[in-house]
């Protein structure tokens, strides 16, 4: 980064506003307000067609027969294909290659792709879908994830069993004994992402062979890397470019209609679109596992924690998705931020007949969070002490080590956040004068008062930034330089995915700093440049904004090059647009120095490596960074209705190096309120391994008026090995929001509540 | 079937329309309107909200035929080819806009909020926009727009 | 969806012609209910008669104190009425528990009292549903009924009906009036929507000829009215359970009461038991959990809905006492 030593005279450079530290508004705005930004499901082609997906009833069956003569005697009809027609290898998955394309001889989960059609209107296509034949053998589902593991007699889903990944963590000493032991069984139930877009994109099919692929997703290279064998076309052929996305929240790492789309394309040779409806939505993508956790924490008098042992099980549903890497995490985090001397934890994920689960924002660190939590607070009941008081005794810091044996070595202010939320003023006190909307049951006239208990709550967790486990994590940036109407104008190009988080504005304000130009175009992300990894594990400001930041240095390397040349002056700077040097001042307007040059470098960049864990013990320096944030949550709860408002969540959480401090707040509040999901509204309710509720009308995210306001602090204390200092931010939010909320309703009602969502008839009982 | 109708001011028609497609579909997939949004076709989400005659409907919840010689208004009509609404400049300031998929929809019922109400307070506007989700930012800045939003709308300096 | 033929009625002798004339027609409202099932290919017709442009969308008082609502009125302009909200300040507090601001400002009056169950079987076209598909079963009953009917259920549907309005104007002896080529008639909404016995396929007494064309409302009840929801989040949900309520005190002693429940029921439920109850006796808490007590008495529960006797139990008897 360059600094500037000042001389007497006063700086004759113009500074760049919208770098690094500000908060820039966001370049796709006005076409987001003005309804021109294109989603990946606003595309259009001439000609193009409609695709749909068929899609088993049954979560577990064997294929007997697939007719799709009926639906290819239906008028409009171009196509529909089945496993047969997969062009190349039929299967493809994150962890591990086990799911297909379109199910051959069984299917594993209710909705499980098993033919497609492309047809001139969506409704003849999905016509078409439905008058295919499908004779199926019923099988009975496998829905448990503990029984599905250790449960005599039961089915094989996978040829190698239903262990998905089993992570043991064995630390200190195994026997160790302590005065105070509290423990219980904590239940999560399934989260979905929810996004608001649904699944869509277009392919095309191209002259060479090969197919364009405009597609809302997470990870552009990994698709590409699983569609490429699928259709038997090498990597180069498949050519995906980035359509805007619609919130993604881990739902978009899997793949979905990718493979589909490009599929009818190459058979019908024309483009074809295809939009999941939502109630096909909630079955097109995985979902957060649900958990089954049983816990005990063994602490002295003090209420200093001895152990914690812990059994999780992890329902990963029929395909493998990231199962492993979220059950590694459960288990590497699943003590909490703090200092614990001997622990025993087991993770298992399992294979079932649910839907499958994978990725979701805060990924087995959320589940873990709920359970350790749930935990403190009755340790910090059965040893008289208060909720926070026990947490800064047992509060990790820097220097603290791991139960994987790895030493925390940045800032880790657990304590402070813990103390910034318990001093935050509390909101005020219920008055008789109320305002009935503001009442728990919200605007339907309800309670004035009576039977409302007010409650509050705390819960602080930890989360690991960016892919762990000695993943090769890096991502690429290419960068370019060169005057555009008389003015340095910086041209960034990344495949890294804009979800809504703010990045294609953070890659612009790092080139503004690093090049000290205002002008940046940031340009669509597609396959023709680099991998960035994936738009997940809070990662990409960290290594994408790395990668912008190297190429950008190694652009600035060859302007000095140029200047020194010219001026044979080396101690130089960019900035305001122009050249300067520390002992001569301003040499140069950057685009004289350019000239007619455009100076372009790529770079990848790599954050320290991480490691793999001992299979046996856990052990190993899995993690790159830590994510802190700690949440105060205050309910009102009515007792008699069983009805919650949460009236107000104050979050602490440190940043690191708060690159673009408006976003910032904005994945703090919006991860506070997918927690508060969690805690009170949001399950995909299963019943014999179907999913009941695939609708917004049953399955509830919070509305505005379920969200309370929030009182943040940002803490920003630097990471060295990282970019700018700066940690990620989207998940740790997510994470500590719900134990608190949780954690509030139980002081408000005195019921122990174990699973979550809490539905009012747990707080009422039946 | 040939639907006619005004969009933004504008007379349009759409052929061929199939009697179950919705205005949405119209708008999107015959008119070239893509702004107003598809996230659950239900009326669960308010994502597709419009202006029909000058009231807020969900668009995905309204048969083709039902729009005939009526007026409609998306988000693409609000503003001008060189100016925002005061109401999407505001969204833009405030950073209520992250991924942008609800934006449209709450953008045109905070339209129709401020133009009833032009001095809303919190718990009019929370009561007001309840029928719009939104996934990615947490309402609050949301929230934050509309009194941006307002306070233009009554001639007011904003901060 | 099916394809299926959209017309226009301009008046209401066009409607009532084309109900007739065309095959399997239904009429089309506001479209919030009928719509969605028609995609869902749960709602099939062959016509679809657009009544939207008919002038049936007045709120008009009558001499005798009460008050005649056109069935056409759209949900957001029945809770904003003048007359509505200061005489029958239950009716609108209902309208606006329901829905979004969108939704009401397109369902109408007429579409409310047509509304169809919200059962995540009946959604489901691979399951069982004795509604959907007479005779086939139902796969509630044995399967997750957190939001089914504890009341009016029989062993062949226990689908509880989602509407508000419907339970104020249960409680408000709302009478409906419906027409046809055949005639004029009033109903009163008690009997308009039927259990569902043996045949929960037919959910109204309406006729395949006739129209609802408007709801009247006698004076109404004295004494304090509230509407009152409970449910999931803080809006834009259906009622796990819902109240209905006018209550009039006269020297701490019940002198007038109307309640009826929504959420519980298979159709919108007066409770007249716990009416018997509470007329005259003290207005106190004990009579208000013994009549929500009586009328619950017969309450029958699935394995997942069980908590929503006691939660009517405890609506009413919060409703009550903020009354009171």
């Amino acid at each position: 980064m360059t600094q500037m030593t000042r001389t007497s005279n006063p700086p004759l450079t113009t500074p760049i506003t919208g770098g690094v530290g500000e908060s820039p508004l966001r370049p796709d705005g006005a076409l987001k307000v003005r309804g021109e930004f294109a989603y990946s499901s606003d595309l259009w082609a001439d000609n193009m067609l409609w695709g749909v997906t068929l899609r088993t009833p049954h979560p577990y069956a064997r294929i007997r027969s697939i007719d799709v003569g009926p639906a290819l005697a239906l008028p409009g009809v171009y196509a529909a294909l089945t496993h047969e027609d997969v062009p190349g290898q039929n299967a493809y998955g994150l962890e591990h290659i086990d799911q297909p394309v379109l199910a051959v001889d069984v299917v594993r989960y209710q909705g499980e792709a098993v033919a497609i059609v492309a047809a001139d209107h969506p409704e003849t296509a999905r016509r078409a879908a439905a008058a295919i034949v499908v004779d199926y053998e019923v099988l009975e589902p496998v829905d448990n994830a503990e029984t599905a593991i250790f449960g005599e007699g039961v089915p094989k889903l996978h040829e190698g069993g239903n262990l998905v990944r089993y992570v043991p963590i064995l630390f200190g000493d195994q026997d160790a004994t302590a005065e105070v032991v509290v423990s219980g069984t904590y239940e999560v139930g399934m989260q979905d992402q929810a996004f608001l877009g649904p699944e869509s994109g277009m392919a095309v099919p191209a002259e060479d062979g090969g197919v364009d692929l405009y597609v809302a997703t997470q990870w552009l290279h990994v698709d590409q890397q699983q569609i490429a064998p699928a259709l038997n076309l090498p990597q180069d052929k498949v050519r995906i470019t980035l359509a805007g996305v619609g919130g993604a929240f881990g739902a978009r790492e899997d793949l979905s209609m990718q493979v589909h789309a490009c599929m009818l394309a190459l058979h019908t040779n024309k483009p074809v679109k295809m939009v999941y409806t939502r109630e096909e939505s909630f079955f097109g993508h995985v979902h957060r596992h649900p958990a089954v956790m049983h816990y005990e924490h063994g602490a002295d008098r003090d209420g200093k924690l001895v152990y914690v042992r812990a059994k999780m099980f992890l329902d990963g549903g029929a395909y493998a998705s990231s199962t492993g890497a979220v059950v590694a995490n459960a288990a590497t985090l699943g003590v909490g931020p703090y200092n614990v001397p001997n622990v025993k934890i087991e993770g298992w994920g399992a294979y079932t007949n649910n839907p499958p689960c994978g990725a979701m924002r805060g990924f087995g660190a959320v589940q873990a969070c709920f359970a350790y939590e749930s935990q403190m607070d009755k340790l910090a009941e059965a040893i008289g002490v208060d909720p926070v008081e026990i947490r800064l005794r047992n509060a990790l810091s820097e220097g603290s080590v791991m139960p994987t044996g790895q030493l925390v070595d940045s800032a880790a202010p657990v304590r402070e956040l813990m103390e910034r939320v318990r001093d935050k003023p509390m909101p005020p006190a219920r008055t008789s004068e109320v305002d009935i909307r503001t009442m728990p049951g919200g605007a339907s006239n309800t309670t004035h008062g009576e039977g409302v208990v007010r409650g509050v709550g705390y819960g602080v967790g930890i989360k690991n930034i960016c892919f762990s486990e000695g993943f090769d994590d890096y991502s690429t940036a290419r960068v370019r330089l060169e005057v555009i109407g008389g003015e340095p104008v910086a041209m960034v190009h990344t495949a890294a995915v804009e979800v809504g988080q703010g990045l294609v504005t953070l890659q612009a304000q790092i080139a503004r700093t690093e090049l000290g130009v205002q002008r940046v175009t940031i340009q669509p992300a597609d396959t023709s440049v680099g991998s960035a990894g994936s738009t997940s594990a809070s990662r990409q400001s960290y290594v994408t904004g790395g990668a912008v930041q190297s190429a950008c240095a190694a652009v600035r390397a060859e302007v000095f090059d140029l200047a020194r040349e010219r001026f044979g002056v080396s101690d130089l700077a960019l900035e305001g647009g122009k050249v300067v040097s520390a002992s001569r001042g301003v040499l140069a307007d950057l685009s004289d120095v350019l000239g007619d040059r455009a100076v372009e470098h790529t770079r990848e960049y790599r954050h320290r490596p991480s490691f793999p864990i001992d299979p046996l013990t856990g052990q190993g320096n899995a993690h790159v960074q830590y994510g802190f944030a700690a949440h105060r949550a205050v309910v009102d709860v009515d007792v008699d209705l069983g009805l919650v408002r949460v009236v107000e969540l104050a979050c602490a959480q440190d940043v690191g190096k708060a690159m673009n401090p408006d976003a910032v707040i904005g994945q703090i509040q919006g991860g506070s309120a997918q927690g508060l999901g969690l805690a009170v509204m949001e399950e995909i309710q299963l019943s014999g391994a179907k999913i009941r509720n695939p609708s917004f009308t049953d399955y509830l995210i919070p509305t505005i008026l379920d969200m309370p306001p929030m009182t943040i602090d940002v803490l920003e204390l630097a990471d060295p090995n990282a970019p700018y200092g700066l940690r990620g931010v989207g998940e740790p939010p997510t994470i500590s929001s719900t134990p608190a909320i949780v954690a509030a309703i139980r002081d408000a009602t005195k019921l122990a509540l174990k699973r979550i969502p809490v539905r009012p008839e747990h707080i009422t009982g039946t | 079937m040939r639907v006619k109708f005004t969009v933004n001011g504008e007379e349009r028609t759409a052929d061929d329309v199939w009697e179950g497609e919705s205005l949405l579909y119209v708008l999107r997939e015959r008119l070239g309107l893509p702004g107003a949004k598809n996230a659950c076709e239900q009326g669960e989400c308010g994502s597709c909200t419009v202006y029909l005659d000058d009231t807020p409907v969900c668009a995905c919840l309204v048969a083709a035929g039902q729009v005939q010689d009526r007026e409609v208004r998306t988000v693409e009509g609000l503003g001008s080819e060189e100016e925002l609404d005061p109401v999407q400049q505001a969204f833009i300031e405030r950073g209520a806009v992250q991924c942008g998929f609800c934006t449209p929809g709450l953008i045109v019922a905070a339209h129709d909020l401020i133009r009833r109400n032009p001095c809303p307070k919190d718990a009019e506007i929370r009561e007001a926009l309840a029928g719009n989700l939104c996934r990615c930012t947490g309402y609050e800045k949301i929230i934050d727009a509309v009194h941006t939003a307002a306070a233009h709308s009554r001639g007011e300096a904003t901060s | 969806m099916r394809t299926f033929s959209y017309v226009r009625a301009d008046d209401v002798d066009a409607a009532l012609r084309a109900i007739t004339d065309e095959p399997n027609a239904k009429f089309l409202g506001g479209g919030t209910n009928l719509v969605d099932l028609m995609r869902e290919d749960i709602e099939r017709p062959d016509t679809v008669v657009d009544i939207t442009r008919l002038p049936l969308a007045e709120v008009e008082e009558l001499p005798d104190g009460g008050v005649r609502i056109g069935a056409l009125l759209r949900n957001s302009h029945l809770a904003a009425h003048p007359v509505i909200r200061s005489r029958y300040p239950m009716v609108a507090q209902a309208v606006l528990s329901g829905a979004s601001g969108q939704l009401r400002n397109m369902a109408t009056v007429g579409g409310n009292l047509m509304q169809r169950t919200r059962c995540l079987y009946f959604y489901d076209d691979a399951a069982a549903c004795n509604k959907r598909e007479p005779g086939s079963g139902c796969a509630a009953i044995g399967g997750f009924s957190r939001s089914h009917a504890v009341l009016g259920a029989s062993a062949s549907c226990a689908a509880t009906h989602p509407s508000d309005l419907c339970v104020a104007l249960a409680a408000l002896d709302a009478i409906v009036e419906l027409r046809s080529s055949r005639g004029t008639r009033r109903v009163p909404l008690v009997d308009f929507h039927r259990m569902p016995g043996d045949t929960p396929e037919i959910e109204t007494v309406l006729a395949d000829d006739e129209l609802i064309t408007a709801v009247e409302l006698p004076p109404p009840p004295s004494g304090v009215s509230r509407y009152r929801k409970v449910r999931d989040r803080a809006s834009y949900a259906f009622a796990l359970v819902s109240v209905a309520a006018a209550l009039d005190v006269q020297d701490g002693v019940v002198s007038s009461i109307r309640l009826a429940l929504g959420g519980v029921g298979t159709k919108p439920w007066r409770a007249y038991q716990a009416e018997r109850a509470l007329l005259g006796a003290p207005a106190t808490e004990e009579s208000f959990r013994a009549a929500a007590r009586a009328e619950l008495a017969d309450a029958v529960s699935l394995p997942h809905n069980e908590f929503k006797i006691r939660l009517a139990e405890s609506t009413i008897v919060a409703v009550l006492r903020g009354m009171s």
